[in-house]
């Protein structure tokens, strides 16, 4: 059984960092958010979002369900919940969830403390004193099988389906081996491979969920009144070879590995401890899904890329796999590891396994590149006004 | 890797794909051992972009990973570079009002 | 807070501050040079590059990839506007490589408008910290290039100011719409140009928003968007609600009852040479401003009953709050007091601010930029 050097938590599995987040809840409390985590030491991390103060229902719920799920995830061992104080998206409700997972939490009210300056004054104070509390903690020996590893694929090329994706689709098989979590999303690129994931499910309802869920997704071309090649794939992708959406989808779902299919949750959903390979229903908007996947719980991410995405996340780890040499070379101080060796040679197996071997590394404390930089993209997915009211006419 | 590479220089993903994707940047020329044959390169195609190894014609499936990956919209002969110029997704097509009924 | 006033009543041709006149003939309040990520995953970059060079305003947002269709059109239509602010002396445009909206092209469209435009990429540059170097270069030699812009002496008549409320609070529509409505009809008077957001509240008056327009054409215009906020179920869904509860007249209280010259979609930049034009933006705040900054204000009045505190990169934003507890809870975020101030002192701080008084949110800093979706995400 593989093991790593991880942070117990008081409810849940071990994290594989140790932050304190701060979380506004809407843009007008986004600013302070960032102010705060930049002023406050270097474990405070803000995730900062431009989500309306007002938003309907729905989209209220999704926002609400995202950033508890990130103020929950096994990465957090404290959080302060920034809200101006008159949002319709309830911090409340946000800080319970934090503590109900038995973390400490604060609320800061901008119009409570006298604006903003008073407040990034007071947050900072928050952060550091919350901090405090956990900084003692150290890392202590965890089963493998605590790990929830989300993985993405963003600027892909024809090497994503040949060679990345493939070896991290060999990492999330020894994960699910060893008995965790291993989950990948981006619907839109299930299109044009959906059967073959759709075989591998392992209930009949989950498969015409599936299938159902990769429908809607599609039909936001016929919303748009538009040809769906518009953005799928992108210009980048169709450069790096991909011709079609099928192409690409073929390619990406290589990523998951080969095992059964154990579920499907939504955007920002819970995703299980110890569940095998579990699927989440997210746009394929990298930034978006990333954070639709920490928000279900995932300690770790591996983004799998041809072009060279080089962004991360501030409360998951997120390695850069790529498959393209040249990428490999270009972007070299980007990237974590190189597995373009499969095209000289090197079998899936053997990069998967160092792929495992790094996931295993990163989860102990190593750093990823875009750590070491601070590239910490943040972005909730919105419903978007068609969307919510085509949502409302299948329901 | 999986598949095959073909003369090294197009990587065939599976045995019933008609189309091979480049290892390398190809130029014209160049030579595919193909089904007992070979196909002759017509034009360079980039590193990780596909060549054509059957002909098609208007409207024939693209075979990739043993899967369908669109569909030809001119005639595409055996060496040619097959991309987007030639060959078009069947899904998402918001812009066609009966496009569900053109997926197979 | 306002300043008191002196009493006398104020014609805006009389206040006087130094401008920057563009080579478009628009008139800027302050004298930046904008970096632009080309879409969210060169955002951090952006920001980078902005926080190592002087002068430089980053607007990172969340979009760029994964929209299609109008969506795409608008969130391009926007950028390539915005870099056309009068406030705004050059821009760099920031890309990754592979996003849908291509930096290099972003780039080209914004070259063939009027300031200096330059270009970096993630993928190009050989990384990120390279494109930080390569961008921060770029960056500061159009800072350099903006320090010789020139200054002239200009009048409030000379701007274009914009207005959003982000509400329609009791107080905004009795008290802080009716100042800034008040400040909008005496800029207007004097011949200067003035763009409103906030196009939900019209829902519910469909039948009568005609009414507003100047000409058949706008008539025509405002009716098309009322329909479309009456039928959408969006972010917006309250003010469209609410919209019902209010009479129109109560609703545009800060257009200072004149008529609509013409309707301008979201990121559209305005032609007319004076008068009122309405941008089809949300009244979202950071939506908003970003809307009326592309339409072409160098200043914006925003009138919030919650005291949204934040400011906006690319202009100077007035903050107007008519809530008593707004005013006291967030009295160092807030500019006017609208239950104590008259159009005359606001129109004083508007001149003051134009000639580079720093607003509120200037002082704090802190900003929040974003742009209006009509799609979702791929």
């Amino acid at each position: 059984m593989e093991t790593f050097a991880g942070f117990d938590r008081p409810s849940g599995p071990a994290g594989v960092r140790n932050y304190v987040a701060v979380i506004p809840v809407s843009v007008a409390a986004s600013a302070v958010a960032d102010a705060i985590a930049d002023r406050a030491g270097e474990q405070v991390h803000s995730t900062p979002h431009q989500m309306g103060t007002d938003p309907p229902e729905q989209a209220r719920e999704q926002i609400e369900r995202t950033l508890s799920g990130i103020g929950t995830n096994p990465n957090v061992g404290a959080a302060v919940v920034v809200e101006l104080g008159t949002e319709s998206t309830d911090a409340d409700a946000v800080a319970d969830a934090i503590a109900d997972a038995e973390r400490d939490v604060e609320v800061l009210r901008i119009r409570d403390r006298g604006g903003t300056s008073a407040a990034v004054e007071a947050g900072v104070e928050a952060a550091d004193r919350l901090w405090a509390d956990i900084a003692g903690l150290e890392r202590t020996e965890q089963d493998a099988s605590q790990l929830i590893f989300g993985v993405e694929c963003g600027g892909s090329d024809a090497t994503s389906g040949i060679a990345s994706n493939p070896a991290v689709g060999r990492a999330c098989d020894r994960l699910v081996e060893d008995g965790g979590t291993a989950s990948f999303s981006e619907t839109p690129e299930f299109i044009g491979a959906e059967h073959i994931l759709a075989d591998r499910c392992e209930s009949e309802s989950l498969r015409e969920r599936l299938l159902e869920r990769v429908d809607f997704r599609e039909s936001a071309a016929q919303l748009m009144g538009v040809d769906l090649r518009g953005a799928q794939p992108s210009p980048g992708n169709q450069e790096g070879g991909l011709t079609t959406i099928e192409e690409k989808s073929l390619g990406a779902i290589v990523k998951g590995g080969t095992t059964a299919v154990r579920g499907l949750v939504d955007y920002a959903e819970s995703l299980p401890v110890g569940g095998g390979l579990v699927l989440m229903d997210t746009p394929g908007y990298d930034i978006e899904s990333v954070v639709g996947k920490v928000a279900g719980g995932a300690q770790i991410v591996a983004f799998t890329t041809g072009r060279g995405s080089t962004t991360g996340n501030p409360i998951a780890p997120v390695i850069k796999v790529t498959g393209n040499p040249k990428t490999a070379e270009r972007l070299a101080s980007n990237m974590d590891i190189d597995v373009s060796t499969i095209l000289e040679g090197e079998s899936i197996e053997s990069a998967g396994d160092r792929v495992y071997d790094l996931l295993l590394e990163v989860a102990s404390g190593e750093r990823t590149a875009a750590e070491l930089r601070r590239l910490e993209e943040f972005a909730i997915n919105e419903l978007q006004p068609n969307e919510l009211a085509q949502l409302r006419e299948n329901a | 890797m999986k598949g095959e590479v073909l003369g090294g220089v197009g990587l065939q993903m599976s045995r019933d794909d008609n189309v091979v994707t480049a290892i390398d940047d190809v130029e014209a020329g160049a030579v595919i051992p193909y089904d007992s044959g070979e196909v002759g390169v017509e034009e360079a195609v980039p590193f990780g972009h596909k060549i054509a190894l059957v002909e098609l014609a208007p409207g024939d499936e693209v075979h990739k990973y043993g899967e369908v990956i669109g569909r030809a919209t001119e005639r595409i002969e055996p060496g040619q570079w097959v991309h987007t110029h030639n060959c078009r997704s069947t899904r998402g097509r918001g812009d066609i009002t009966d496009g569900k009924e053109e997926v197979a | 807070m306002a300043p008191v006033s002196d009493q006398r009543p104020v014609d805006p041709t009389a206040l006087t501050f130094e401008g920057y006149r563009r080579g478009d003939g628009s008139l800027g309040v302050r004298n930046n040079v904008l970096v632009m990520p080309s879409v969210i995953c060169s955002h951090i970059v952006a920001d980078r590059i902005a926080d190592a060079t002087d002068r430089a305003v980053s607007v990172p947002h969340d979009h760029g990839c994964a929209q299609i269709g109008a969506d795409h059109e608008q969130t391009e239509r926007t950028m390539v506007n915005l870099s056309q602010n009068p406030n705004i002396a050059g821009t760099t445009v920031v890309g990754l490589g592979c996003e849908h909206l291509q930096s290099d092209d972003l780039a080209a469209a914004i070259a063939e408008r009027d300031r200096p435009v330059r270009e970096t990429a993630i993928q190009a540059a050989g990384g990120s910290d390279a494109c930080i170097e390569e961008g921060t270069e770029a960056t500061r030699e159009l800072a350099r290039t903006a320090e010789s812009s020139a200054r002239t002496e200009a009048t409030l008549s000379d701007l274009t100011v914009g207005v959003v409320s982000s509400d329609v609070e009791a107080s905004t529509r009795e008290v802080a719409d009716p100042l800034v409505g008040e400040v909008v009809a005496s800029l207007l008077e004097a011949g200067g140009r003035v763009v409103v957001a906030g196009t939900e509240r019209l829902a519910a008056h469909v039948d009568t928003v005609a009414e507003r327009a100047a000409n058949d054409a706008a008539a025509e215009s405002l009716r098309a968007v009322a329909e479309r906020s009456a039928s959408q179920p969006g972010n917006v869904r309250n003010i469209v609600h609410r919209s019902g509860e209010h009479s129109l007249e109560s609703l545009t209280g800060a257009w200072g009852g004149a008529p609509v010259e013409d309707v301008l979609e979201y990121g559209e930049q305005a032609t007319a040479d004076g008068g009122l034009s309405l941008v089809d933006a949300p009244s979202r705040f950071e939506e908003a401003t970003t809307a009326l900054a592309a339409a072409g204000a160098s200043i914006v009045v925003h009138v919030t009953a919650d005291g949204i505190p934040t400011g906006h990169p690319v202009v100077p934003v007035l903050k107007v709050t008519g809530d008593e507890a707004t005013a006291t809870a967030l009295a160092t975020d807030m500019d006017v007091d609208a239950r104590t101030a008259d159009a005359d002192e606001v129109l004083r701080q508007l001149a003051a601010v134009a000639g580079g008084e720093r607003t509120a949110t200037e002082r704090h800093g802190l900003t929040k930029f974003a742009i209006s979706r009509i799609g979702p995400s791929l």
